[in-house]
């Protein structure tokens, strides 16, 4: 019998872990898919080898890299980037950790106050959630992003379009900054140095970001350093490795134990006093198809916004309101490419180190790609063919000609043009919860865990408040891109991308319309918690969402300890360890073998 | 399978129509003469009033075996022309498809980075594909008739129809085979029959493979019928599939249109072709990577692009 059993090692999972065992609990976390624990010699900086969605080492797939990657049903164009493994989806994310809109919490009374999605608003103020936000900040840690050569490019188009900049973490009016991103600044030679197997290049000559370009490759830079000190804090470099060494830095701490290639297909409950309580999960071992069963006080549900319903569902939970799976988030992002004249250096340094917010419309950032995945994304359309056909769509704008994805030698040339003479935005939309867009179990046959996820988006039919946003992100990057001096501008219109994911278990001020309570515990299931990106209210205004995942994760740790461990808060007057302590490193180097 | 319908002579011409439309009639004529006919709407070893199907045709096992053999080679070049001419819609290139698609360049494209391939070791390897949704698409593919009056050209009218009835069942065989799903024969049957409709002149030409023969413009109103979806297609591939799964069709195919050229393009530009699974290093320089300027000199563990921060400011406060 465990004290905690947290399903899942993604972005919020082992945020709870860690907290946990840093108060002594015995903790357990299950990871469905693989753990790399050695990336210098399972990763490599290749695109195919890595991204690839079916074989490459980051996807949503077995340990067995031999094996079919797992199947979700997706009845539109649309593409779930998802991903397995310790790390979860942060593994290949950018690392940018902007805080929510204040606008998006309850008791806001701004003068924006009816901009948001005001019907699904977090069920508590922004003001209760700043001291874990603060604390997450300070254990990742959250830094100002360094800049590159394609920041100073998007800088320069913000500053074109007369936009101020934003110098605190609140955002409070239209402005653009640098990133407040987890990705160590660079340090020593790092990011003044061009080269392979440069020993400058090694730690401890250089320290953080070596500009290498490879977030969405997985980040293991700088060559030679522990872990815990690998520039860009994905949890596999930061969270999990504090849980599994919670011994060593925190007083009265207990390692957390995790176990990979243990997919969770039944959490249990049992009736207690009239209620519906969690007593436990569930697991089969992927390599071996061995089924093991374990009982806890608390269960965390952390599997991801597509797999804690699809879980919730198959274990045949309580769903009275029929709002698990509902209300699906996803930004509704839109992509805009700029060709240059001048070098944009866009495959180099961090993937996003630069973005503009617009309240209660959204925000956008600068991306840079690798030439497999930027041809990815500029074919990536619900528009049609550029100059072919529309598809009922093909918006237009600011930018060049219809949107929609480019094909034959428009494709070509606007790469032959160069990577690194281009610059991306990604448009982030504030988007509406809306009932319709939803997890479901598909009507597909099942897999060895049981009836898979059947994730459905209405991307057509989305309020008029997120198609509205939507284009007035898109023309913001447009004029963005032009005032920086772009050449060409197109609008690719994409379908949804599933990357940014949020409040498919919503918790909620409603017991109409909401999963969870405020504490983050599920209605009708006591002791078990949600603390993923599930768990969030809303898409946040439009903010990246994993630094309020794990702010939201962080206090519902404190809410588990309270309730159920007779324990007293810490976030309040505590000072947090930082994930790059030395104690950390020091014992990882025993508990990783 | 559901039950195959009676074989009379006129369905069997307009099932020639459908495999002259998928590309099949046209990619067996080197092979033509060496298909035996089966008999026509007889009874065969089932009882006197029922259709003869497939399973009971009165060719014997041999001679289908030896069909086989030569089918399978036929319709694996089939499938790698048609998907030749899918890639290089995403990266044309000195080639005969990207010839045939109205838009050659001198530089490589998709077919120099191993584009074709790229997609067929994706499609038939890892693409996870519920029976529930292959099988009537299979079963779609091998009984679908084509009463469009699409009139064949003679060189495509050289079968019997009793050869006809044979290499239909040859085909199902094929399809059916479940040890490995050739979901790229799939993809490919389909875009040539998109191809058909778009142009019913591609039944024959240059190159095996109707959509291969397509110009990059008529491609792309083939995606769009794809993309529509199509009301035509979806009558013809749901006339099979139990009720719960209608929807999961078109949906299926709206996903299918924007996968099959993201694929392309992601496999065209990155650098599958060269990488050694082994070393896990590159043997040559990756197409896309020399189109675009990509890594000039290679994988680097670090860029000198640090300008330092905007306005000087490495910090900020709440």
């Amino acid at each position: 019998m465990r004290d905690v059993i947290v399903i899942g090692a993604g972005g919020g999972g082992p945020v709870v872990a860690k907290e946990l065992a840093g108060r002594g609990l015995d903790v357990l976390l299950l990871e469905a898919g693989p753990r790399h624990a050695d990336p210098d010699s399972e990763w490599t900086h290749l695109e195919n080898d890595a991204n690839n969605p079916l074989t490459g080492f980051l996807r949503f797939g077995p340990q067995d890299r031999g094996a079919p990657a797992w199947y979700r049903e997706t009845p539109q164009n649309s593409f779930i980037w998802q991903l397995s493994g310790v790390g979860g989806t942060t593994q290949h994310y950018f690392g940018n950790c902007p805080r929510a809109m204040p606008g998006v919490f309850t008791g806001y009374d701004g003068a924006d106050r009816d901009a948001y999605d005001t019907a699904h608003l977090f069920p508590f103020s922004y003001d209760e959630l700043v001291p874990y936000y603060e604390w997450v900040e300070a254990t990742l840690p959250v830094q100002t992003a360094a800049m590159g050569t394609k920041e100073s490019v998007f800088f320069r188009g913000c500053e074109g379009i007369g936009l101020p900049v934003q110098t605190t973490k609140t955002t409070v009016e239209d402005s653009f900054r640098p990133q407040q991103n987890a990705i160590l600044q660079p340090g020593g030679w790092a990011g003044k140095v061009t080269g392979r197997d440069d020993p400058r290049l090694r730690y401890p000559e250089s320290t953080g970001c070596t500009f290498c370009g490879y977030c969405m490759q997985g980040c293991s830079m700088p060559h030679g350093a522990p872990r815990n000190l690998a520039a860009k804090r994905s949890t596999d470099n930061s969270y999990v490795p504090m849980a599994l060494t919670a011994d060593a830095w925190a007083d009265g701490g207990r390692a957390a134990e995790l176990i990979a290639d243990a997919y969770v297909t039944r959490i249990h409950t049992e009736r207690r006093s009239g209620e519906t309580v969690a007593t436990g999960v569930t697991w089969r071992v992927g390599s071996t198809g061995e089924v093991h069963r374990e009982d806890a006080a608390v269960v965390v549900l952390a599997g991801g916004c597509t797999e804690s319903p699809r879980l919730w569902l198959n274990s045949a939970l309580p769903n009275p309101n029929g709002w698990v799976g509902r209300g699906y988030t996803d930004h509704f992002f839109d992509w805009m490419i700029g060709l240059f004249d001048e070098r944009t250096e866009s495959s180099k340094g961090a993937a996003s180190a630069a973005r503009a917010d617009f309240p209660g419309r959204g925000g956008m950032e600068n991306v840079g790609l690798t030439p497999g995945l930027q041809q990815f994304a500029a074919v990536f359309s619900d528009s049609g063919i550029r100059g072919h056909h529309t598809n009922g769509r093909a918006p237009k704008g600011p930018w060049d000609g219809p949107a929609g994805r480019m094909i034959g030698p428009e494709l070509k040339d606007a790469l032959m043009n160069g990577i690194d003479r281009l610059l991306n935005i990604l448009v982030i939309t504030d988007d509406d919860v809306e009932a319709h867009n939803r997890v479901t179990l598909s009507a597909l046959p099942a897999d060895e865990h049981g009836p898979v996820p059947k994730v459905r988006f209405h991307q057509r039919r989305r309020s008029a408040r997120t198609l509205a946003n939507r284009e007035f992100v898109a023309r913001k990057a447009a004029e963005v891109l032009r005032a920086a001096g772009a050449r060409k501008v197109v609008r690719v219109d994409w379908p949804p991308l599933l990357l940014h994911v949020q409040s498919s278990m919503r918790m909620g001020r409603s017991e109409d319309d909401s999963v969870l309570n405020a504490d983050a515990e599920a209605r009708w299931v006591k002791r078990l918690f949600v603390a993923d990106n599930s768990a969030l209210a809303n898409s946040l205004g439009g903010p990246n969402p994993t630094l309020t995942a794990q702010a939201l994760a962080t206090r519902t740790a404190e809410k588990i300890f309270s309730t159920y461990f007779g324990g007293d808060p810490w976030v309040a007057r505590e000072a947090p360890t930082v994930s790059t302590d030395a104690r950390i490193s020091s014992r990882l180097a025993d508990v990783v073998g | 399978m559901p039950d195959q319908p009676v074989r009379t002579p006129d369905r069997l011409l307009a099932r020639r129509t459908f495999l002259a439309r998928i590309g099949v009639l046209g990619a067996t004529s080197a092979v033509a003469t060496a298909i035996p006919a089966t008999t026509l709407a007889r009874t065969s070893q089932a009882a006197p009033a029922a259709p003869a199907h497939p399973d009971t045709a009165s060719v014997t096992d041999a001679a289908l075996d030896r069909l086989l053999d030569l089918l399978r080679p036929v319709l694996s070049e089939l499938s790698r022309d048609t998907l030749s001419g899918l890639v290089v819609m995403t990266s044309p290139g000195p080639d005969r498809f990207s010839a045939a698609q109205g838009t050659p360049r001198p530089e490589p494209g998709a077919i120099e980075a191993g584009g074709t391939d790229f997609i067929i070791e994706a499609l038939d390897g890892f693409v996870p594909f519920p029976d529930q949704l292959s099988t009537p698409l299979l079963a779609a593919l091998t009984t679908a008739l084509d009463d469009t009056g699409i009139a064949l050209p003679t060189s495509l009218n050289t079968l019997l129809l009793g050869q006809v009835a044979t290499l239909d069942q040859a085909l199902l065989v094929i399809l059916r085979n479940d040890q490995t799903l050739p979901l790229s024969l799939v993809v490919a049957l389909l875009l040539n029959l998109l191809a058909t409709q778009v142009n019913p002149l591609s039944v024959t030409g240059v190159l095996s493979s109707p959509f291969a023969r397509l110009s990059l413009d008529e491609k792309c109103r083939a995606f769009e019928l794809l993309e529509g979806p199509d009301a035509d297609l979806i009558g013809l591939l749901d006339a099979n599939l139990p009720e719960p799964l209608r929807d999961s069709l078109s949906g299926l195919l709206r996903f299918l249109a924007g996968a099959l050229l993201e694929f392309s393009a992601f496999g065209s530009y990155n650098e599958w072709a060269v990488f050694d699974r082994q070393t896990r290093e590159l043997t040559a320089r990756p197409v896309g990577w020399e189109l675009s300027g990509y890594q000039p000199d290679g994988v680097v563990h670090g860029w000198d692009d640090f300008i330092g921060y905007y306005q000087d400011r490495s910090e900020v406060g709440a």
